[in-house]
C-alpha cells in the first residue's frame, strides 16, 4: 500500500494542482498498486516518514504564511523524511517554502523551512506563460510542459535543477534552470498541473516510491496517447522538437 | 475646446466603425471606443456625466452580464430610458463604444440611467472616469488567473478603486465574504442582498472554495451553511466579521420545472420573485438586479414582474433542435460556472453526448489548469448516462486528459481538432440529447457552425445555467 500525503488541500489549491495527486493515485490504481490518500490539514500532526509520496502545492500569499507557521512546527520530521528518500513533489509556493528564505521587495527576509539550499527573491514582474523543460530521469531525457505563474525568482545554491528550460522562464528567467531536485524531492514552478500530462515523470516517482518501500518497482506501461498528444501539441506550439 | 475634442473623437470613432463593418472585421464592440479614447481620453467622463438619474456599474466574476441585463430590463420597464453596454464588451473600450453608439451627432445622450457591466480588472480605470452613482458587486471567484494575478490582487484593486470614490452607493452580495468586506474597505455605504441557505441550494464545488480565511484578519472562517462555493452564512471568530444582515433577504426558494422562485423580505414588505431559469446562481443575479432597482425607488412588485419574461443573452444557454434532438449550448469559463454546467448535465436522465471546446486565447485565460479545479469526478459514478465526450478546441487533448483522470473510461473520450467534425460527432451521436460546452473564444465558432446544422429554439432557452 502506497500512502500519499496531500498537504493542506484546503489551503494550497491554486491552479488545479490537486491534479498531481490525482495523476499519482490514478496511475497506481490502473496498475493495481494499492494506494491511499491522506489529506493533512492545518494543526494536524504529520509523521512524514510514514508516507510514500508527499505533495505540497502553492497558495496565495496569505495562505502561504499560515502554512509556513504550521509546517515549521514539524520541520524536523519532514527533513528526516526527505533525507531518507521520501518522494516529494513541491510546486510553486511549496517549492519556495522548502528553501532558505523569501526576500521581500523591502529587503526583509521571510525564513523558509531551510531544508533545501535555495532561496527566492520577490521579482518586479510576474513570470507567466507556457514552459517546456528537459529533464533527465534515470539516464533518459524527457521533455515536460506546463504553465508557470510566479512573482518570486528562485536561485539554487547547493542543489541540482530539475531540468533545463527549453522555452519559458523557469526559476528566474536568467539561468535557464527550472525547479530543483534533491534526493527524491522534486520541485517545480510548473502548473498545468505537472504530473497528468507528463506521465513519464509521474511513473518515475511511483517507481521511486515503490523502491523505497521495498516493493517491486517495475512499472507496467499504460496507454498514454491523450497525454502524449497534449504534451506534443504544446511542444510544437513552443517550437520545441518532440 | 473640450467640445471640439469630443466631436472629433466621436466622429472619427463612428467613421472607424463604419469602415470596419464594411470590411467585415468583427462586431465592432471595442474599436470605436478605442479610437475615441486615443483622440480624447476625457470622452468617457463627458458621456457618463450626462445620464440624468445615475450611472450604475456592475462588476464581479460571475453573473455580470445577466445581472446587468436584468437590471436594464427592470429600469426600462419602469418607464426610464436606459443605456447598456453590449454583452461581454466590458472593458474601457467596450463601455466607451456603448456611449458612442447612443450619442447623437453632437455628442449628447438622451438617457436616465447608464447601466454598465464592467470587468473586474478594468474596474479601477473605468470607475475613475465614470464616477458611478451605484456599484453592484456580485461575487469573486477565480477566473483567468494568469490575466489578473491571484484573486486577492483583483479584490484589492476593486477595493482600492471604491475607496477613491465619493458618495457612491454600494449594492453587495452579503453571502460572499470577499464582496461583503468592501463596505469596510471602501468606507462607502452599502445595501446588502443575500439568500438564506436552504434545500434548493447546492454544495457543488466545495473543493474550490475561494475564501477559507477572513479577508479582514486572516483567521479561519466558519460557515453555518453554504449556498455554493464560498457563498453562505459565514462568521470569523478572529475579528467578528460576519455575513451582514441582508436588506434584501431571499428565502423559501424552490425550482418548479423551468421556473425558479423564492420570496424576498425588504423592510416591512414581502414579495415573490420568479425567474424562467434554473439554478440558484441565476436567482442570485435576479436578486441583485431587483435589489438595485428598488434602491432607485422602483416598486418591488414592478421590479419582480419585469423578470418573469427575462430572456437570457445569446450564447449563454441556447437551445437548438437537431432532427428532433435537443441540443444545448453553454459558455464555461471558470470552475464555479463549469460545476454548475455539470450539475445541469446530471439533472438529465437521458443518454447524452457532450462536446467540450477549450481554447486558451487571452480572453479565455491562457492558463487552462483551472480545468483541474472543476469537479469532473462526479462523472465517474454517473457514466451510464453519457454516451461520448468529444473534446475540441486548441487544448482538446488536455481536456481529454482531464476527463480520463476524472475516471471517465478512455473509450468514451475522443479528440476532434476540427470543430465542425467535432460538432457533427456530438449532435449525431447515440445519445438522446447533446450538450455543447465552450470557453469564451470557442463559443462563437461553435455557435456559428451549430446554427447552420440545427434549428434555434426561441423562448425556451433557459434550462442551462447562465454563468456570466
Amino acid at each position: 500500500m502506497l500512502k500519499v500525503c496531500h498537504l493542506y488541500p484546503d489551503l494550497l489549491n491554486l491552479y488545479g494542482d490537486r491534479g498531481n495527486v490525482l495523476a499519482f493515485t490514478r496511475r497506481c490504481s490502473w496498475r493495481h498498486i494499492p494506494v491511499q490518500v491522506y489529506q493533512a490539514n492545518l494543526g494536524d500532526k504529520i509523521d512524514f516518514e510514514n508516507f510514500d509520496f508527499l505533495f505540497i502545492g502553492g497558495g496565495s500569499d496569505r495562505e502561504q504564511t499560515l502554512l509556513a507557521a504550521d509546517l515549521s512546527r514539524q520541520v524536523d520530521s519532514l527533513k528526516r523524511a526527505i533525507e531518507d528518500g521520501l518522494v516529494v513533489l513541491a510546486i510553486c509556493g511549496g517549492y519556495q517554502l522548502l528553501g532558505q528564505y523569501y526576500q521581500m521587495p523591502d529587503g526583509r527576509k521571510i525564513p523558509g523551512l531551510g531544508i533545501l539550499d535555495l532561496h527566492t527573491h520577490s521579482g518586479s514582474k510576474r513570470l507567466i506563460g507556457n514552459v517546456a523543460v528537459e529533464i533527465e530521469l534515470a539516464g533518459k531525457k524527457i521533455k515536460v510542459t506546463g504553465f508557470e505563474n510566479h512573482g518570486g525568482k528562485t536561485f539554487l545554491n547547493g542543489v541540482a535543477p530539475l531540468g533545463q528550460v527549453l522555452s519559458g522562464n523557469g526559476n528566474n528567467g536568467t539561468d535557464h534552470q527550472e525547479g530543483a531536485r534533491y534526493k527524491n524531492a522534486f520541485c517545480s514552478y510548473l502548473h498545468g498541473p505537472l504530473l497528468p500530462k507528463n506521465p513519464a515523470l509521474t511513473d518515475h516517482m511511483i517507481s521511486l516510491a515503490l523502491e523505497r518501500k521495498g516493493m517491486d518497482s517495475t512499472i507496467v506501461p499504460l496507454d498514454d496517447s491523450f497525454e502524449e498528444e497534449a504534451n506534443g501539441k504544446m511542444l510544437e506550439r513552443l517550437g520545441v522538437r518532440r | 475646446m473640450r467640445w471640439i475634442m469630443v466631436l472629433l473623437a466621436l466622429w472619427t470613432a463612428r467613421a472607424a466603425q463604419r469602415l470596419s463593418l464594411t470590411l467585415g472585421k468583427g462586431k465592432g464592440s471595442s474599436l470605436p471606443g478605442m479610437v475615441a479614447l486615443k483622440i480624447y481620453p476625457g470622452i468617457l467622463r463627458w458621456f457618463a456625466g450626462q445620464s440624468r438619474l445615475g450611472t450604475v456599474m456592475v462588476t464581479g466574476t460571475n453573473g455580470k452580464t445577466t445581472t446587468n441585463n436584468m437590471l436594464a430590463q427592470i429600469i426600462n420597464s419602469s418607464g426610464y430610458k436606459v443605456l447598456v453596454n453590449s454583452e461581454g464588451a466590458n472593458l474601457i473600450t467596450g463601455v466607451t463604444t456603448a456611449f458612442i453608439r447612443s450619442a447623437n451627432l453632437w455628442g449628447k445622450l438622451d438617457c436616465d440611467y447608464a447601466v454598465l457591466e464592467v470587468d473586474e480588472a478594468a474596474f479601477p480605470t473605468v470607475a475613475a472616469r465614470v464616477h458611478p452613482d451605484t456599484v453592484v458587486v456580485t461575487n469573486f471567484f477565480r477566473d483567468q488567473l494568469d490575466r489578473y494575478g491571484e484573486l486577492d490582487t483583483t479584490v484589492g484593486m476593486v477595493a482600492q478603486a471604491l475607496n477613491n470614490l465619493n458618495g457612491t452607493k454600494l449594492v453587495l452580495n452579503a453571502d460572499d465574504p470577499l464582496v461583503a468586506q468592501l463596505e469596510q474597505k471602501s468606507g462607502l455605504k452599502a445595501q446588502y442582498y443575500g439568500l438564506d441557505p436552504g434545500s434548493e441550494t447546492t454544495h457543488v464545488g466545495a473543493e474550490t472554495r475561494e475564501a477559507k480565511f477572513c479577508p479582514l484578519c486572516g483567521a479561519l472562517l466558519n460557515y453555518k451553511a453554504y449556498n455554493y462555493s464560498q457563498l453562505g452564512d459565514f462568521k470569523c471568530h478572529g475579528c467578528g466579521f460576519e455575513r451582514p444582515q441582508p436588506h434584501f433577504r431571499a428565502h423559501s426558494m424552490r425550482q418548479t420545472g423551468d421556473l425558479f422562485q423564492g420570496e424576498i423580505d425588504w423592510q416591512t414588505r414581502n414579495f415573490g420573485l420568479k425567474i424562467p431559469a434554473r439554478g440558484v446562481y441565476n436567482f442570485y443575479n435576479a436578486l441583485a438586479a431587483v435589489s438595485t432597482a428598488i434602491t432607485f425607488n422602483v416598486d418591488p412588485d414592478t421590479a419582480a414582474h419585469a423578470l418573469v419574461s427575462y430572456a437570457p443573452a445569446v450564447g449563454r444557454m441556447d437551445r437548438f433542435d437537431y432532427q428532433g434532438k435537443p441540443v444545448l449550448l453553454n459558455l464555461v469559463k471558470n470552475p464555479t460556472g463549469f460545476n454548475q454546467a455539470l450539475a445541469a448535465l446530471l439533472n438529465q436522465d437521458t443518454l447524452q453526448d457532450v462536446l467540450v471546446a477549450i481554447n486558451d486565447n487571452a480572453a479565455d485565460g491562457r492558463d487552462i489548469s483551472w480545468l483541474w479545479d472543476v469537479d469532473f469526478e462526479v462523472l465517474e459514478e454517473n457514466q451510464p448516462r453519457f454516451n461520448n465526450f468529444i473534446c475540441t478546441g486548441k487544448r482538446a487533448a488536455e481536456m481529454a486528459v482531464r476527463l480520463k483522470y476524472a475516471g471517465v473510461p478512455a473509450e468514451k473520450i475522443s479528440i476532434h481538432n476540427n470543430t465542425e467534425r467535432a460538432i457533427d460527432a456530438a449532435v449525431s451521436g447515440g445519445g438522446k440529447m447533446t450538450f455543447l460546452l465552450a470557453t469564451y473564444t470557442a463559443l462563437w465558432p461553435v455557435e456559428a457552425i451549430l446554427a447552420k446544422k440545427a434549428k434555434r429554439v426561441e423562448g425556451d432557452a433557459e434550462s442551462m445555467p447562465s454563468v456570466s
